[in-house]
């Protein structure tokens, strides 16, 4: 049995279904991220993890032992609020001392261990000032620090990064992820941000209407979608709406593919901007790759890569190249070329 | 429109202000140096004498400290009711969260003299509360709870809780329930989390109500004279008194004047104290 166990949370709330069956197993020491659009229901299960929202149904497993109906001061969970929630009436020392205060351990030792805290998220020095007089992302180190300092079971962290600029928020990312590495600390991430979710966890798991969508890997979360959503929603992708021709065979843009797909239905092929090359309408392909053609209607310096928009037969596709290869020519014929392995097919979406 | 021609939007308000606040105001200054003659009746003069008649009474002093005393329980208790209610209101998602916070200060629309009887009837000695005590034999004989300090204090801090409460939900602006939430998740129990986080962020709107609670408790004149029974004294009892029965002007005036500067000088004081908190 692992660590921490999820199974089949409900909640409902008075005319939606917030959380509909989630199950979810967690190792020791593992980072989690729930990833998900607003709504989707990442938050509610949070708050059911730390005792903040009662489930109506399912149970919270932790260590072998069931908490779901244990109140949230008993469950020794870190939570870390997406506004921080500092006390603002209190210094930053006694909010980081506030769990251990409450916990009856001993001044000295309270102090010890609130300097150690301190030093780990680099603010030694600041614990007599108030919440107010700190930055953003100073807040967000004593939030963490006043989570971590009482040894949590696990570190919940609800969007934490989101009210940070995005350069503080990368510091932060690494940072986090190398006290959590560090510290063995079993942690689930709420988060609407994939880059958030791709870097800072060992799995996640994608919701979507209260459900678990996928779970996996960073790299399967990626790579290899379960479902039209998850490609959707986690990196970019180009959504190609594609037909079979009379041997069943893909056709897209008039040109047959090397590409399995579903055997009947309308279906989309999905790639990403970036597994594409262009190359010139001249030069031949290997065995085993997708080709079409189409023209190039504009490229886009972006700083650290080039989007190129290609129009074909039926529609566009979105390329991404590295800055530093050559500027399509806008108007030019070109050849659009990705791995066939690179294709995800899934069925049309009817609304 | 400009700054300037959106001035005169005051224009109604201050004339009418003028016209039954400033001008009496300025009369009861000037009758505060007038004397009362041997006849009782007014002598239009520039004198210190009544001032020096009403601050050299013993029986001014007794005022005073039954208004403080009066004042300081009603607002206490008061604020013993009110402040759960304000919290409740504060916090609840109940639909019916309109609905019971117009319930909260229904009392402020039914006129004063009209409560003062309701109150009459409650606990009164063969009113409910007595009724109810002595037939579940709690009780042999009525306790004394109109016509006296009780009774006043109960019905003054019934009657200023509506104010109290609206100025608590004004005031309760930084209580934000993700500070509680937080206590609770680093392991404070419901009850430790009111004491170190909810009390000390709702002082503030505490002070704020405690206030307005006193200053309305000082200046109320119905509830200490009906429930009173003629045996509660304080500042606003006796300034009627003799504006109306002993139609002594000039010593109606200097009391009403020392009743507000004893008022303007607890402002200041509480000010300054609420500020040496803060720090």
């Amino acid at each position: 049995m692992s660590y921490l166990e999820l199974s089949g949370l409900q909640k409902r709330y008075r005319d939606s279904v917030a959380v509909d069956d989630v199950s979810l197993s967690v190792e020791k020491g593992e980072a989690v991220a729930l990833l998900g659009p607003s709504g989707c229901g990442k938050t509610t299960t949070l708050r059911m993890l730390a005792g903040l929202v009662d489930p109506d149904r399912g149970a919270i497993r932790l260590d072998g032992a069931e908490v779901t109906k244990l109140p949230a001061h008993k469950r020794n969970m870190g939570y870390v609020f997406q506004s921080y929630a500092l006390f603002p009436h209190l210094s930053v020392a006694r909010n980081v001392g506030f769990g251990l205060e409450e916990r009856g351990v001993a001044k000295a030792e309270i102090a010890r261990r609130v300097a150690e805290a301190l030093a780990m998220v680099r603010l030694s020095g600041l614990d007599r000032r108030r919440p107010r007089e700190l930055s953003g992302g100073q807040q967000q180190r004593v939030a963490l620090a006043r989570s971590l300092v009482i040894r949590p079971s696990v570190l919940l962290l609800d969007e934490s990064l989101s009210n940070l600029d995005a350069k503080l928020r990368d510091t932060m990312r690494h940072e986090i992820r190398s006290i959590q590495r560090s510290l063995g600390i079993t942690t689930l991430f709420v988060t609407h941000d994939q880059v958030e979710a791709l870097t800072m966890c060992d799995r996640i798991a994608v919701m979507h209407r209260g459900g678990i969508a996928q779970i996996g890997s960073p790299e399967d979360i990626y790579e290899r979608p379960a479902t039209r959503f998850v490609a959707e929603f986690v990196g970019r992708a180009n959504a190609l709406p594609a037909t079979h021709d009379a041997e069943g065979r893909v056709v897209l843009w008039g040109e047959r593919l090397p590409v399995a797909a579903p055997a009947s239905g309308e279906f989309d092929l999905f790639v990403r901007p970036q597994r594409i090359r262009i190359l010139p309408i001249s030069e031949a392909v290997a065995e085993g790759m997708v080709r079409v053609t189409g023209k190039v209607l504009r490229s886009v310096f972006v700083g650290d890569h080039v989007e190129v928009l290609v129009e074909g037969a039926a529609g566009q596709i979105q390329v991404e190249l590295q800055s530093g290869t050559a500027l399509p020519q806008e108007g030019a014929e070109v050849a659009l070329v990705w791995q066939a392995r690179d294709t995800l097919p899934f069925p049309r979406e009817t609304a | 429109m400009s700054d300037a021609r959106l001035k005169w939007l005051l224009l109604p308000a201050a004339l009418f202000v003028l016209a039954i606040y400033a001008w009496p105001t300025l009369g009861l200054f000037r009758n505060a140096f007038n004397e009362t003659g041997p006849t009782g009746a007014m002598v239009e003069t520039w004198s210190l004498k009544t001032t020096a008649e009403v601050l050299e009474d013993n029986f001014t002093f007794d005022l005073t400290l039954n208004s403080l005393w009066l004042s300081l329980s009603a607002t206490l208790l008061a604020l013993a009711m009110s402040y759960p209610v304000a919290l409740f209101l504060f916090r609840t998602n109940s639909r019916f969260r309109g609905l019971l916070a117009v319930v909260a200060i229904m009392p402020m629309l039914i006129s004063g003299v009209v409560r003062v009887f309701g109150w009459l009837a409650i606990l009164g000695d063969r009113g409910l509360v007595n009724s109810l005590a002595q037939s579940f034999g709690l009780i042999s004989a009525p306790m004394k709870l109109v016509f006296n300090w009780t009774g006043v204090t109960i019905g003054l801090a019934e009657s200023i809780m509506p104010y109290m409460i609206l100025a608590l939900l004004a005031g309760f602006g930084q209580l934000d329930r993700t500070l509680e939430e937080a206590s609770r998740s680093l392991g404070a129990t419901p009850m430790r989390t009111f004491l170190r986080v909810t009390l000390p962020l709702s002082l503030p709107a505490l002070a704020l109500a405690a206030g307005l609670g006193f200053v309305l408790s000082m200046s109320a004149y119905i509830t200490p004279k009906l429930l009173g029974g003629g045996r509660v004294f304080v500042l606003a009892t006796e300034i009627f008194e003799q504006a109306t029965t002993n139609t002594n002007w000039p010593m109606a005036s200097v009391l009403a004047i020392y009743t507000l500067v004893l008022l303007l000088l607890l402002l200041v004081t509480s000010n300054l104290a609420a500020r040496g908190l803060k720090r």
